[in-house]
């Protein structure tokens, strides 16, 4: 540290970062020299909690490791469990679940779209961001009983069956967020002061990409056409019709292209599956889940969470209890190795569009 | 004397509380672009009206809150950073002119508190006066966000201030006057069969534009509020509560109030409405409406009100409707395109004036 330098803690308590962790900035003037992120401010330990409990217990732990979006962990939990035991789940379970990943995707980008925006200081679009995302988690309240933690997901399949009508209201609801999303794009994608801001910010060499392991859109954003619901596709994913988005550009307005292209995929793929879901049972029959021993064996699976590939390594010794579990999220390459580095001569002021663009999620990088 | 105390008095009120009641329709507006409802509990004897009595709700709040100083701050400057800040916002709210200066008994009588010959100078002096309050809150708070606060407000204000008085130059070149009465004055002319004024903004369209947006970048705020980006630095009042902060909250409204006041006068016509002389109506199709002087004075109180409202609107929906600017792109801008065009502005019209002469 130079003597022209200030050393500046971003963070736990900033309103332009996205979550309890913090960044060590050097500021020579307004450019930052060099960039360290601090996390354990959310230090919960869910890995090794999980070690103590039954299966069926640790559904409510995985569903807060990344807030705005449980479904993706207890899906996967659940799909791990299943393949330890062996259990088939039924047709419709599968196609429920996709369903249910993806109003939940849907929810989590339009909340970031309009985040990204408010991580400039325009908070018109976060408010109504916020507010349409409260449609889609009031269909949540009606299907699972809980708006943000649906804990609904079980093993052998999903805990009750769709209400009466659901499958309209889903369809209508699609129509009206179809509706809004232009108004997003107004001021979001075709405001000047957004355009540049965003373009050339966070450029990201392509070699990094399989270096540092980078997953899910902003890999996409550079081009790689890597996506686990493609490429390893699970549940109902591979009856469905789409492609993998990719766009060429590499930086923040790239990043922002591919999650707005992702919005409309996730509606498409939602009136897929509505029309495509089969009728059948919803759950599996299981033992007594209270006094479930799994057999001894490991398994690794992963899913594809609106931030890059999710996974999860669980390990059974034949006991009632995991052995091991660790989850793999995405975040902890995004927010820690990646955004030390692309912070290195960026403004101050890019921090935050940075953070927001790279989708770090706090609580997802200290289980 | 007398005439001046109740001057100041009367002026500084109106002031106030219209500033008071543009921090509401702030709230208002932001509300109706979000989808919201926004502030409408606060209650008078049962009497909501939808959120009138707000401001006055947010003004006790402010006095009644804890005014805490922090132990480790430079006292003398973070105390007087707030008070220069709302004092050099306010001053110049007294030279805008809100109406004519009325003729008693063969004697002049300005309804303006600073009836100044050298009106433009003095405003635009005292302009840049303020930004001595930020610098001084963001260096007396002894806090490295604020002192970035400060720093970018210095830096901001300084370089925008150039682009300002560009602009105002060919006002003053089609209206020869620093004075801004006289300057409203010569803006009651009309062309066209008398149907079309002949107002700053239809002379002068270019030095409009540059003047709202070096405006903007003045008063600090979206998309030129760096020194206070709150997804950033949050501000060089980040150490500052209670009234302290209030004052600070003050003076940010007070520079709209007079942004858009500056505007009316020098771009909208000011204080007169279209086809009002000295004696009253004269309208294009012929007819006139002859008033008493007073009501004449009433009337233009009555319009300046009315486009001092409706350019606070338009900044505040340029306000809730875009992101703000980095650094290195607001100097961009200001350096590279605000001065040179308001240069050229200089030029194209100077050179057009004596042409016509």
């Amino acid at each position: 540290m130079s003597k022209e330098e200030v050393r500046l803690f971003i963070g736990p308590q900033h309103p332009g970062v996205t979550g309890n962790m913090s960044v060590e900035v050097l500021l020579k003037g307004d450019t930052i020299t060099w960039a360290k992120t601090h996390i354990g401010y959310l230090h919960r330990g869910f890995e090794k909690l999980m070690e103590r409990r039954i299966y069926i217990k640790s559904f409510p732990l995985v569903c807060r490791i990344c807030v705005p979006e449980p479904d993706t962990n207890e899906e996967n939990f659940a799909r791990g469990l299943e393949e330890l035991a062996g259990i088939e789940i039924p047709e419709r379970a599968k196609w429920i679940r996709t369903l249910v990943l993806e109003l939940s995707r849907l929810q989590m980008f339009i909340m970031w779209y309009g985040g990204i925006a408010g991580s400039m200081g325009l908070s018109t679009p976060v408010q109504w961001g916020i507010g349409d995302r409260d449609y889609i988690l009031d269909l949540f309240e009606e299907l699972t009983g809980g708006r943000i933690y649906h804990i609904y997901i079980m093993p052998g399949g999903v805990r009750k069956d769709l209400p009466e009508g659901f499958e309209e209201r889903v369809l209508k609801l699609m129509d009206i967020i179809e509706q809004r999303l232009p108004e997003y794009d107004e001021i979001i994608m075709e405001n000047a002061v957004v355009q540049k801001r965003l373009k050339g910010l966070a450029k990201i060499p392509r070699d990094w990409v399989d270096e540092m392991g980078i997953t899910g859109p902003v890999a996409r954003a550079c081009g790689f056409p890597y996506d686990v619901r493609k490429d390893h596709p699970y549940e109902a994913y591979p009856y469905l019709d789409f492609d993998v988005i990719t766009e060429d550009g590499c930086d923040a307005w790239a990043m922002l292209l591919v999650r707005r292209r992702e919005i409309d995929l996730s509606i498409n793929l939602i009136r897929q599956i509505i029309e495509k879901m089969p009728k059948g049972e919803f759950l599996a029959r299981l033992p007594n889940v209270l006094y479930w021993k799994i057999p001894p064996g490991e398994t690794y699976v992963k899913s594809e969470a609106t931030r890059g590939e999710f996974g999860y390594y669980m390990v059974s010794d034949g006991s009632d209890k995991p052995r091991r579990v660790h989850v793999n999220g995405p975040s902890f390459v995004h927010g820690i190795t990646l955004l030390e580095r692309l912070l290195v001569g960026q403004n101050i002021a890019d921090v935050a569009p940075i953070m927001v663009s790279l989708q770090t999620c706090p609580p997802e990088m200290e289980r | 004397m007398v005439w001046v105390v109740i001057k100041v008095v009367v002026i500084f009120t109106w002031a106030l509380v219209t500033v008071l009641y543009i921090t509401l329709l702030e709230r208002k507006e932001s509300a109706l672009i979000q989808d919201r409802i926004g502030a409408n509990r606060a209650e008078v004897l049962g009497l909501r009206l939808n959120g009138l009595f707000q401001p006055f709700a947010d003004a006790l709040k402010m006095f009644f809150k804890e005014d805490y100083t922090p132990p480790f701050v430079d006292r003398p400057f973070y105390l007087a950073a707030p008070l220069l800040a709302l004092i050099f916002a306010l001053v110049p709210v007294g030279a805008i002119p809100v109406a004519d200066s009325l003729n008693l008994g063969g004697k002049e009588f300005s309804l303006s508190v600073i009836g100044s010959n050298v009106g433009v100078v003095l405003v635009l002096s005292l302009l840049s006066l303020g930004i001595y309050g930020v610098i001084l809150g963001g260096y007396g708070s002894k806090n490295k966000y604020g002192l970035v606060g400060g720093m970018r407000a210095t830096a901001q204000v300084i370089s925008y201030e150039v682009a300002l008085g560009l602009s105002l130059v060919g006002v003053l070149l089609v209206f020869p006057s620093l004075n801004l009465n006289e300057i409203v004055h010569m803006q009651n002319r009309y062309v066209l069969g008398g149907w079309v004024p002949l107002w700053g903004i239809i002379l002068q369209p270019l030095a409009a534009a540059l003047f709202l947006i070096a405006g903007m970048a003045e008063n600090k705020r979206v998309p030129f509020d760096l020194p206070e980006g709150e997804s950033e630095i949050i501000g060089y009042f980040l150490e500052y509560s209670g009234m302290k902060f209030g004052m600070f909250f003050v003076a940010d409204f007070v520079e709209v109030l007079l942004l858009a006041g500056l505007f009316t006068t020098f771009f909208l016509g000011g204080y007169n409405p279209p086809y009002l002389f000295q004696d009253g109506f004269h309208f294009p199709w012929g007819g006139t409406w002859l008033l008493s002087p007073v009501w004449i004075r009433l009337i233009q109180f009555i319009t300046f009100n009315i486009k001092l409202w409706i350019m606070v609107w338009f900044l505040l929906l340029i306000r809730w409707t875009y992101p703000r600017y980095r650094f290195d792109q607001l100097m961009d801008l200001g350096w590279k395109s605000l001065i040179p065009l308001s240069i050229f502005n200089i030029i194209i019209t100077s050179g057009v004036m004596a042409v016509i002469k």
